[in-house]
């Protein structure tokens, strides 16, 4: 079964068609990058299939349920799927300790004590800290973190409780090279030893070709997908970023969102 | 000794008793509300609210009704227009809120210059009447209380996960919209009860100044919900016990005192910072 089927998606985002009739599957324990410039839809995509934002037409299944149509899931899938934003804005506003924020990645939605959950809760997420190098950092605060040990305290948020679907949105932003690899490979072996399928956008092409087993290039429609060595040949690459494909105002794109060849 | 029997004459008054108790609980209450309200940005909205609520103190007057059970119908719907506003327009927050806090403001001032029976009440309404709490209104704000604790307790996973990104809190299955809404309105009762006490001016300094000392000090978030309901509370109380003594005017005396808190947990913040870098050196 797949873990995620996408069937005819189609999104309007401030009036704009953001994406426009769009259909994949990902199957168990694939890695898939989503890549297409900036302006392509790929956030509306992602918040359309975690029910973010709402869709004009189209389904989106999560290991066989539907979701429904203001983002509705059955709990016990909600909490078997992840999501990793680009960074957390606020990390700085909250006096909130690494610890406490992954405690509250491994209790499930739904309303319940803070207490609840108990020495499970706990060991659960000292169990995740040491999987993600974590452990030192369990006392600091959110607002003390690096770029790169915030990413990584993300991925402990996310490896607290068994899941089945990784979304990432550009998890490589704001890291420098030396970072961005650790973090690559942090993900690399976490996807196989946990069992998730992911699904990430994506900027750097070369990362894509080394770790991830699909493409799907998006530009408001669905370009090409398939294996990273077809789907990125140069031809392909210069059909999905040609700037006369580009959909909305031409100076909006800014300079990272055309792609890293070599 | 003068000083002790005039302590224990003053304590020995029930209205005195009553002011203690509401102002316990009308402390505790601003500051673990206030300690979400400041993270969300939401001070400003407090401020306007309550110089808002004069309108509904107002409109109470001229309808000759109880001002404690116009004001909260009245909170309600000043919530969810601003919020309808906020959502609607381009506008930025703070400006919203402006003019929607200095209209009620106008026609607030306009309706009481009619009254002419209580021109005399003015400055209860401004600077509010701790020492006339009533019973009823104890009950009330002990069952809010209750009601934040239970409410806070149970959502405080969501309340966190919004607080601090609102995609990331719904991909894991937070109804942000509906939190959000929930927390304004239960900020927006909180303050339109508390009024009565604090009055309309001063109403803000309850939610925004306890959770801000708490904030400076807490490393945990458990800590810092705590911190900020107890030295809103204990400040409330030493306010008023320093206005028994004084005769000087409760809800000033009460916010002196938080702001006398707040430097205190300032400087115990320098001072571990700069501890901090003597340990580093």
């Amino acid at each position: 079964m797949a873990v995620l089927e996408v069937e005819g998606l189609r999104v309007v985002r401030d009036g704009v068609l953001a994406v426009d009739d769009v259909s994949f599957q990902l199957a168990a324990e694939s890695d898939t990058a989503l890549v297409g410039p900036n302006g392509a839809g790929k956030s509306s995509l992602v918040g359309a299939i975690l029910g973010l934002i709402p869709r004009q037409a189209g389904e989106v299944r999560i290991l066989g349920h539907r979701l429904g149509p203001a983002g509705q899931l059955p709990a016990q899938v909600r909490a078997q799927l992840a999501f990793l934003p680009q960074a957390l804005p606020l990390q700085g506003r909250l006096p909130l300790t690494v610890a406490e924020f992954v405690g509250f990645g491994w209790d499930p939605p739904g309303p319940r004590l803070p207490w609840s959950g108990g020495g499970a809760r706990r060991s659960a997420v000292r169990s995740a800290l040491a999987k993600t190098g974590c452990g030192p950092l369990a006392g600091r605060l959110l607002s003390e973190l690096s770029g790169g040990q915030l990413k990584r305290v993300l991925l402990a948020f996310c490896v607290v409780r068994p899941r089945r679907l990784l979304v990432l949105d550009e998890a490589q932003a704001g890291l420098d090279a030396p970072s961005t690899e650790q973090f690559h490979s942090l993900l690399f072996d976490l996807r196989r030893s946990e069992g998730w399928t992911v699904l990430q956008v994506s900027h750097d092409l070369d990362m894509v070709r080394r770790s991830c087993d699909q493409v799907l290039c998006l530009n408001r429609q669905l370009r090409c997908s398939g294996r990273p060595e077809l789907a990125l040949s140069r031809a392909q690459l210069e059909r999905l970023y040609d700037p006369a494909d580009v959909p909305g105002p031409p100076g909006r794109r800014a300079p990272q969102g055309s792609p890293r060849i070599r | 000794m003068m000083e002790m029997s005039q302590f224990a004459t003053v304590i020995g008054q029930p209205f005195m008793q009553r002011a203690l108790i509401g102002g316990l609980l009308t402390g505790s209450l601003g500051g673990l509300l206030g300690s979400f309200a400041v993270l969300r940005q939401l001070s400003f909205f407090s401020d306007a609210l309550g110089h808002s609520a004069l309108l509904g103190i107002s409109l109470g007057i001229l309808l000759g009704l109880n001002p404690t059970l116009v004001l909260i119908p009245f909170a309600v719907l000043f919530a969810l227009l601003v919020n309808l506003l906020v959502q609607r327009s381009q506008l930025p927050t703070d400006a919203l809120l402006n003019i929607v806090y200095s209209t009620s403001l106008a026609f607030a001032v306009v309706a009481l210059s009619l009254v002419t029976t209580y021109k005399g009440g003015i400055q209860q309404l401004l600077f509010g009447d701790i020492l006339g709490i009533s019973w009823l209104d104890l009950a009330l704000i002990a069952v809010l209380l209750v009601a934040a604790v239970a409410y806070l307790l149970v959502s405080l996973r969501a309340q966190v996960l919004v607080t601090l990104h609102a995609d990331l809190a719904g991909a894991f299955g937070v109804g942000s919209q509906w939190h959000r809404i929930a927390f304004i309105l239960l900020l927006a009762v909180v303050v339109a009860v508390s009024i009565k006490a604090v009055g309309v001016l001063l109403i803000s300094a309850f939610v925004v100044i306890p959770a801000c000392a708490s904030r400076l000090v807490s490393r945990r978030f458990g800590t810092y919900l705590v911190l900020s309901s107890v030295i809103g509370g204990g400040c409330a109380v030493l306010g008023l016990l320093g206005s028994g003594l004084t005769n000087l005017p409760s809800g000033p005396c009460v916010v002196i005192v938080q702001f006398f808190g707040f430097l205190l947990a300032l400087g115990v913040s320098l001072w571990r910072r700069e501890r901090g870098r003597a340990v580093l050196a």
